[in-house]
């Protein structure tokens, strides 16, 4: 039981200061998403065939790579950011949710690197 | 995780059925919530068959017509009985609105009233708005200025200038609009919720208040503004159809525009 005034409970900690930042580049990574993703599909479905050496010549182009590094980077990002807001939402109790918020910040990291790499390892040559 | 489901204390069991009387030409059913906190039983909804020809048309007149005739302990709070005070706000057939202003014939021939969501509750109908008003005397809902007061005059404003707060300033504060939202239901200790929010809008943009920045600076939190997800319930349920969603946007368009 806590006999704190009600008052003395909302204002807490005080306020964070911060937050313009994560809502803005939320905002920012989801208007980016939209020409990126929209040339993703479309140009992954005028391809002419889905088969290996196709989709692997159409990926070592140089503006292909640049945008699909772009487009990695950019949905790692955005994920990130709204996973967070979810798991701030839901998930209670100060432990849990900060074990959860920097295993998915390492999560989406990894992703983002392995995304990256891989478009990098292809588009210079190495045998896949 | 957060709790999906009622505690088990805390789940409703069936209740009391009031038989219609003699000669009732207009069935209406009412069920209403109802708990007694010194009876250490879990909440029971009840069901109150009345004839719609003895009572009013509010659904405000028909809780009246029932506490007078049927069972005098059923429980709410009402004041004004037109939509200025607030008192009455429930939550009637899934939506929260004032008793006093929502009309039977306007709802279903069976009415489903429950207090309003995701608060504690004190008896029946009446919920616990504690956390709810401290929220609002947090964002420090009056005038604060450096200026001091003109020796022969009010502080003035333009016209246009009090018709920015004039919608914002309507708010009666039933908590219709927080208690709506889910992400109030979530996070009600840290998020302050559409109402404490638009109140706080309403001395951000007056003209005659200085502590804009102050204001700004305190909200600027992941919780207390950022638990915000555009929902909309706010704005749909407003009785007095304010547009709480559209204050907190103005907000975070403000926070923006300060920093570049």
């Amino acid at each position: 039981m806590s006999l704190r005034s009600p008052l003395g409970r909302v204002l807490g900690a005080g306020s964070a200061k911060r937050g313009v930042h994560h809502w803005w580049m939320q905002r920012l990574t989801s208007v980016a998403l939209v020409p990126l993703s929209i040339w993703f599909v479309v140009s992954l479905l005028s391809l002419p065939s889905f088969d290996h050496a196709t989709v692997v010549a159409w990926m070592a182009g140089s503006w292909t790579a640049l945008l699909l590094i772009l487009l990695v980077l950019t949905c790692a990002w955005h994920s990130q950011l709204g996973v967070r807001v979810v798991v701030e939402d839901y998930v209670q109790g100060a432990g849990a949710r900060t074990v959860t918020l920097v295993s998915l910040m390492f999560a989406h990291t990894l992703i983002a690197a392995a995304g990256v790499f891989a478009v990098l390892k292809v588009a210079f040559g190495a045998a896949p | 995780m957060t709790g999906f489901r009622l505690p088990a204390n805390s789940r409703i069991v069936k209740g009391i059925t009031h038989a219609a009387p003699r000669g009732t030409r207009e069935l209406r059913t009412v069920r209403i919530y109802r708990f007694n906190p010194d009876a250490g039983v879990n909440p029971r909804l009840d069901s109150f068959e009345l004839d719609a020809r003895s009572c009013g048309p509010m659904v405000l007149d028909v809780l009246i017509q029932i506490k007078a005739a049927i069972d005098s302990s059923l429980t709410f709070r009402r004041s004004c009985r037109e939509g200025i005070c607030g008192s009455c706000a429930m939550n009637i057939n899934g939506v929260n609105r004032l008793a006093c202003t929502t009309a039977t014939r306007d709802l279903a021939a069976e009415i489903r009233i429950y207090p309003l969501p995701a608060l504690p509750v004190v008896k029946d109908l009446v919920a616990d708005l504690t956390n709810f008003y401290a929220q609002y005397a947090s964002v420090k809902p009056w005038l604060q200025t450096r200026t001091p007061v003109p020796a022969d005059r009010e502080r003035l404003q333009s016209k246009e200038e009090q018709e920015r707060i004039d919608r914002p300033a309507a708010c009666i504060l039933c908590a219709c609009c927080s208690t709506a939202c889910p992400s109030y239901w979530w996070n009600s200790e840290r998020f302050l919720g559409p109402a404490a929010l638009l109140a706080a809008y309403r001395w951000i943009i007056d003209s005659r208040d200085e502590a804009t920045g102050e204001r700004l600076d305190e909200l600027e939190d992941p919780f207390r503004l950022y638990r915000c997800h555009t929902i909309m319930n706010c704005t749909d349920v407003c009785p007095k159809d304010l547009n709480p969603a559209r204050a907190i946007a103005e907000i975070k368009k403000m926070l923006l525009e300060r920093q570049s």
